[in-house]
């Protein structure tokens, strides 16, 4: 599985690391404003083009660069609907919790699951490489957890259903 | 068809108290304790704990069905593979995971309510943090599909279960709770049905000290020795349970028992938990001295000495000025701690001494120019103290108010577990 | 815990402890699909009056439920039930027996009540395919219990077997998806053959042929209709039929209740993995050096 998730990640990776080139950057619009430029979208002469890496239909990450902050968006694979649900309900939690995980956006960017906000803040306090090595792990084992959900869920459902039918039995 | 009763529950550090709205007395009471599989010192973080042979560990993906709960969990505390967890620390939620799991078998095994029909009324300590209330919010909406969701802070229901007492005319939520339960007394200051964080105040003087201070008293006077060690603490708090009461007057109540010994002191006859074997104590000081601890904390403690009367007096003046007139006159206590007879009494003459007192100086102070028109204290005992707060949740939820009070599952669903931040509170006359 | 028990545990534990010591009391609580107690002491401390609401309670009475619980409590019924309420019991504390056995029994069977009054058209149709069994072919009457607002049971015998048909619906979406996993396994656990249970059937949305004349049914994506097939090897005795009525009438719970704890189960893994993405994550934080700071007291400034 991850032989073939490789080159996917690693496109992520390097595109990653080479976006998170930021630097300060205060309001060309609003005197004394520091705002993440993707986010508020007021000047278009720092905005970047945006780029979308795809593995698939169902599986890309969007990444939207500008002067002081990158904003990049994933969309998790979903087979059927019972991963479609729970894919829903664990990016959910997580953005529940996003003050904790300081990159993390509290909404996902349309059309995809899960988004992190990176700034110049985050960049300059944390170590680069250890961020990109965090999306990418997350990026890693968010499909695997979804998997394993689903794994176990029908093996509860089993034991539950054999539960029920063998008491008829005594 | 008529809506079901909503489902009250308090889970408190020690005991939790679940049962049915309108009733007067909460269903089931019992520790607030899961036993899981799993040493109790591994903090089992990771869902795939390693299991051991079982009739239902051997079923391998539901071990976390494998636990028992409340009076079960410590009975079963001894059984090789399970260690009990208490997931409530200090009156907030602790271990989420065990708490949820908690929940679930109050609703299905003991309440055995469909949590999609009811109501849910829950309680939190006070200063609280939203963060817990949104992921109780989210366990009981997203786990459960409950109908709706009420956290009520459990001072403000101490206070309101304190109008089922004849002695309260105007349903107010403004007065000051002595909550005392088995491990720590507060003293919560509540204003119109917020609490007043800035004022509150804690005593580390509970019920389990009380049980030691008599278990003290009786081994000095040599009582203890016809009771087995194991019994002992036991013995104790029957004693205090059931002999105990607060004096008026120590040195009176002391002269009193020595001059008819035999007026004043009781008997009690207990039985060993294990052989059977018969023996009986005598009790004598400790039913007047018991209590006092509240009152004269130096006769028990070394290192914490401020009397009761004097912490609520504090707690009052912390209060903004505005609110303190009706602080005093309406004290309401809680807990089985305050359970003993004349507590309120002793309580309210003592505190009434210091107000006056003060009083007293600033009219010297002002040269008896101004006058003060006093001060109403009032301590108000009811019948329903020993389970107070689960009292006033059960009364509230009976109100027509409490549903439209309610977060509901579609507000959930529309805006997420942050509605729970905000509180309505409702109910009260004013 | 994984199967739950028939009998209601506070009606259970309220007449143990008031047998010990008798007191008034006046407790009105629940159970499983909105049926309702009131559990008083209208007269003395020692006569308990106890009283059920079923919401199904007419269709109940026509398919016989007075009599099996005249059979099962007899004096015991009122004649009349409280008002609000549809049948009660009085229990006279005094009248109960005094062998310990005997009294866990006693308290047992009133813990049953509502078992034993949702039994009543299980063991008519178990009645009714024995008598079809003789005649050797034929239908019996197809009887509906509205037991929720939205979902009923259905049961009819036929010559060779009864048939149960529940109707499920869902509230809400995950849990909809969750009990179709859980249904589809019912039908596949069925398959294996250890297990000698009734055949279960599932159908999305669809009616099955013996309910598709019924009318008022909805044919909307939520709902579902679970099928057991009880076969008369499943009641040959009065015991094993009684075991099989408890446990099929606590179907739909059990369900509901595994799909409660497949969400519990989910949120602790996803706790779980939540804080292992934390560890990585905090991993790229650079250690800063904290001074510790104090106001001028010389007190801390510590958060909580």
């Amino acid at each position: 599985m991850s032989n073939v998730l490789r080159p996917y990640l690693a496109a992520v990776r390097s595109t990653l690391t080479a976006a998170l080139t930021l630097e300060n950057f205060s309001s060309q619009v609003v005197e004394r404003h520091n705002k993440p430029e993707v986010e508020t979208g007021t000047s278009k002469e720092v905005l970047l083009n945006p780029l979308t890496i795809s593995r698939n239909e169902n599986e890309r990450v969007l990444i939207e660069s500008s002067v002081n902050s990158i904003r990049l968006s994933i969309k998790i694979k979903q087979a059927d609907e019972i991963e479609r649900i729970l894919c829903h309900k664990f990016t959910r939690f997580m953005m529940q919790r996003a003050e904790s995980f300081i990159v993390l956006r509290r909404k996902p960017v349309q059309g995809y699951d899960i988004s992190f906000l990176i700034t110049n803040t985050h960049t300059e306090t944390m170590l680069k490489h250890k961020i990109v090595d965090f999306i990418i792990q997350f990026m890693e084992e968010v499909d695997k957890e979804i998997s394993e959900m689903k794994l176990s869920l029908n093996a509860r459902a089993r034991i539950v259903a054999e539960s029920y039918l063998t008491a008829f039995n005594a | 068809m008529a809506l079901l009763a909503p489902i009250i529950c308090d889970n408190g550090t020690g005991y939790s108290k679940v049962g049915f709205a309108g009733n007067s007395d909460p269903s089931f009471v019992f520790p607030t304790a899961i036993a899981t599989r799993g040493s109790a010192s591994q903090t089992s973080r990771a869902p795939a704990v390693p299991v051991k042979p079982g009739h239902l560990a051997s079923k391998r993906g539901v071990e976390d069905l494998d636990f028992f709960i409340g009076d079960e969990a410590l009975a079963n505390a001894k059984t090789p593979g399970y260690g009990v967890h208490y997931p409530i620390r200090h009156g907030m939620i602790d271990n989420w995971d065990h708490m949820e799991r908690y929940w679930e078998q109050t609703i299905f095994k003991y309440l055995r309510a469909e949590p999609e029909d009811h109501y849910f009324l829950l309680t939190e300590p006070p200063l609280n943090p939203p963060e817990n209330r949104e992921q109780t919010a989210e366990i009981f909406f997203e786990s459960f599909n409950i109908k709706g969701l009420y956290i009520a802070v459990q001072a403000v229901l101490a206070l309101a279960a304190s109008w089922s007492s004849n002695r309260v005319t105007d349903r107010t939520l403004t007065g000051t709770v002595i909550d005392s339960g088995d491990g720590v007394t507060h003293v919560i200051p509540c204003a119109e049905g917020y609490v007043i964080g800035s004022a509150i105040k804690h005593i580390p003087i509970a019920g389990r000290d009380i049980s030691q201070f008599v278990l003290n008293l009786m081994r000095e006077r040599g009582e203890m020795a016809a009771v087995p060690p194991e019994d002992q603490l036991r013995v104790a708090s029957r004693v205090k349970e059931n002999y105990s009461y607060v004096c008026q007057d120590i040195v009176r109540e002391f002269r009193k028992y020595d001059e008819e010994p035999l007026k004043y002191f009781e008997r009690y006859e207990g039985e060993h938990s294990v052989t059977g074997r018969k023996y009986g104590v005598d009790v004598g000081y400790e039913r007047f001295l018991a209590p006092e601890i509240f009152f004269n904390p130096e006769i028990y403690s070394s290192d914490f000495l401020t009397p009761l009367p004097e912490i609520v007096d504090d707690v009052i003046q912390q209060s903004p000025i505005d609110v303190r007139r009706g602080l005093y006159k309406n004290i309401v206590l809680s807990g089985g701690s305050t359970m003993f007879q004349h507590f309120g009494q002793r309580l309210k003459r003592d505190l009434k001494q210091l107000v006056d007192r003060r009083l007293d100086a600033s009219v010297m102070a002002s040269g008896g120019a101004l006058k003060s028109s006093g001060v109403e204290v009032d301590v108000i005992s009811h019948k329903r103290q020993r389970y107070a707060v689960w009292f006033g949740g059960s009364l509230l939820a009976s109100l027509p108010e409490f549903y439209t009070s309610c977060h509901t599952k579609a507000q959930y669903d529309e805006i997420g577990p942050s509605i729970c931040r905000r509180y309505q509170i409702f109910g009260s006359a004013t | 815990m994984i199967l739950l028990e028939p009998h209601n545990v506070i009606i259970q534990t309220t007449l143990s402890e008031k047998l010990i010591k008798p007191s008034s009391l006046d407790v009105q609580f629940v159970d499983y699909d909105g049926v309702r107690f009131h559990l008083t002491t209208p007269e003395r401390k020692t006569s308990l009056l106890l009283s059920m609401h079923i919401r199904c309670w007419d269709e109940l009475v026509r398919y016989g439920a007075m009599d099996v619980l005249k059979r099962e409590y007899g004096a015991l019924l009122a004649a009349q039930a409280e008002p609000e309420y549809n049948v009660s019991l009085e229990i006279d504390l005094e009248q109960v027996p005094a062998d310990p056995g005997a009294r866990d029994d006693f308290v047992m069977s009133i813990a049953l009540f509502k078992r034993n009054a949702l039994a009543a058209p299980f063991e008519l149709a178990f009645k009714t395919q024995k008598e079809l069994e003789a005649s050797g072919a034929g239908r019996g009457e197809l009887m509906q219990i509205h037991y929720r607002d939205e979902e009923a049971i259905y049961v009819q015998a036929a010559h060779d077997r009864v048939t149960v048909i529940f109707s499920t619906v869902f509230q809400e979406e995950t849990d909809r998806i969750f009990g179709r996993v859980f249904l589809q396994e019912f039908v596949d656990a069925r398959r294996s053959p250890s297990i000698n249970a009734p055949q279960v059937l599932y159908s999305n949305r669809d009616p099955p042929l013996e309910i598709r004349d019924v009318p008022g049914l909805r044919n909307t994506e939520d709902i579902g209709y679970v099928t057991f097939v009880v076969s008369p090897r499943h009641f040959t005795n009065p015991e094993r039929a009684s075991a099989t009525i408890s446990h099929i009438q606590l179907f739909r719970d059990y369900l509901h209740y595994h799909i409660k704890c497949s969400k519990a189960y989910m949120h602790s893994r996803m706790r779980h993995r939540v804080t292992e993405f934390q560890k990585i994550l905090n991993r790229a934080k650079t250690e800063v050096a904290t001074v510790e700071r104090k106001t001028a007291s010389g007190r801390t400034m510590t958060s909580r």
